[in-house]
């Protein structure tokens, strides 16, 4: 379980951070990595129950709907358009993010 | 001290994020947590699938120099087996020609085995049964006044016949496989494959919503299991009417104290109504009449009870004070007072106690206006 946690975990961080980068410099490598990163932390919460898992769930699909008309958008030419998506996906990232440390407070108190 | 003090802090956050554990799981929730739990298995095929187009789409990206929409196109149709050729920049070079034989080895097999998989867990597994299944919950938390029949069998049948015929709407509960053959064959649009006497069935079946349920198992102590938790949910023996069956009038006595409402016992049955043909040789219309009338088959004419409760305004005046005939068009024909006996000869002037039970008689429209009126603004 942990293990599985340790990838989920790395998988949100990582489009977080590779999102937050491509906000302050747009760069396309970087912004299908965040997709790539996104998605796969997306299908690792999959079939979670719990509440919290399920609204982390909600969070990275949002992000996902978002950043994938974003990578379409920016080869198209609409860099602008691009971004102010990419900053959409940012929001649902950081919640994504809060409520895992959340899962993880909750867990470590269940724990000890 | 410094670990006992730690632990002891962790002990009061602990008890002040404690929160009161909820009830029993409604079988609703416990469905779509199955629902949810059962797309688990899209997991590893998706990650696949998602890896291979990930690593062809980044590959194309870097031989094309960029082109991201190129770069996934290409990738697509090498997976998908399309190949429409070496469509993108870069693709037609040696590196771009060992890059595709790979991703067509890795890919190919991911995609066909990724489809199959989602392709089963959708169309085979138990997504689609868990799907019907929540549908049929959520139909049933909008039911009201319904009945619900505890175990299928061949009486149950001919009672949803009765219900249909009526426009009562029912839920069925029976956990047997047979059972769930029977209900499919014979078209029932609300059923529960749980055991009847399981509380979570009963709140499925919206027990606190419901006006009858029949106890009707194949096992007199299933009936009993039914009855009694049942009881328990609903108390009140004027919300929720139950009925059952029981092989002796022991039996039928206990089930009865047990919170039953009404208990029949079908052998019993039988022999009075064979009895009563005996009696009325000329044909048993005399026999039929009021079963045709209790069952609705006589279209013109229906016969309801009604209780005149402590409350009611009905107690202490007499039948002509009332005038329901010429209000309402239906005839009061007997009395069935507190202590059991039946009074068939009433007048203008018999007088209605507490307790009574009203029997009219009259056209099904008539009768429904009086026992709306009765029922709502004075008893």
């Amino acid at each position: 379980m942990r293990l599985k946690k340790i990838m989920t975990d790395f998988f949100l961080l990582m489009a977080l951070t590779t999102n937050l980068s491509f906000i302050f410099n747009p760069n396309p490598y970087e912004l299908v990595i965040t997709v790539v990163t996104n998605l796969t932390a997306t299908i690792l919460k999959l079939g979670e129950g719990k509440i919290l898992a399920t609204e982390m769930t909600a969070a990275s699909l949002v992000a996902d709907l978002h950043l994938i008309p974003a990578a379409f958008i920016y080869f198209l030419g609409n860099v602008s358009e691009s971004v102010s998506l990419a900053t959409g996906a940012l929001a649902a990232n950081i919640i994504s993010v809060l409520l895992s440390i959340i899962e993880a407070i909750f867990s470590y108190l269940s724990e000890e | 001290m410094p670990a006992l003090s730690r632990s002891k802090k962790l002990k009061t956050i602990r008890k002040k994020l404690r929160l009161r554990r909820r009830g029993e799981k409604t079988l609703l929730a416990l469905y779509q947590g199955r629902l949810i739990e059962s797309l688990k298995e899209l997991r590893i095929p998706l990650l696949l699938l998602h890896l291979s187009l990930s690593v062809g789409t980044l590959g194309y990206m870097i031989l094309s120099g960029g082109n991201f929409i190129d770069a996934i196109y290409m990738t697509v149709i090498t997976i998908g087996t399309i190949g429409f050729g070496e469509i993108a920049k870069g693709t037609d070079t040696p590196e771009g020609r060992i890059f595709t034989t790979f991703l067509a080895l890795m890919g190919i097999g991911v995609f066909t085995t990724s489809v199959t998989i989602v392709v089963r867990v959708f169309l085979l597994g138990d997504v689609i049964t868990l799907l019907k299944y929540i549908k049929v919950l959520s139909d049933i938390e909008k039911l009201k006044n319904h009945a619900i029949i505890c175990g299928y069998n061949k009486t149950s049948a001919w009672l949803v016949e009765a219900l249909r015929k009526r426009r009562i709407e029912f839920v069925v509960i029976d956990s047997r496989e047979e059972a769930l053959k029977y209900m499919q064959l014979h078209n029932i649009k609300y059923f529960l494959t749980e055991e009847p006497y399981k509380k979570t069935a009963l709140n499925a079946a919206g027990i606190s919503r419901a006006r009858y349920l029949i106890a009707n198992m194949e096992d007199e102590a299933k009936n009993i299991a039914v009855i009694v938790t049942a009881r328990l949910l609903e108390p009140s023996r004027e919300k929720l009417f139950i009925y059952s069956t029981a092989p002796t009038d022991g039996t039928a006595q206990k089930l009865e104290e047990l919170g039953a409402n009404k208990v029949i016992v079908p052998d019993k049955l039988i022999a009075n109504r064979v009895f009563s043909y005996m009696l009325h040789e000329t044909g048993g219309f005399v026999s039929d009449l009021f079963d045709r009338i209790a069952y609705g088959e006589e279209a013109e004419l229906e016969i309801v009870e009604i209780r005149v409760s402590e409350r009611s305004s009905l107690a202490g005046k007499k039948l002509k004070d009332i005038d329901l005939r010429r209000v309402y068009g239906v005839t009061v024909i007997g009395i069935k007072r507190s202590e059991g006996s039946l009074e068939l000869t009433v007048s203008g002037d018999t007088q209605i106690e507490e307790g009574d039970t009203l029997l009219l008689l009259g056209k099904p429209s008539d009768v429904k206006k009086a026992t709306e009126f009765y029922r709502e603004v004075l008893v």
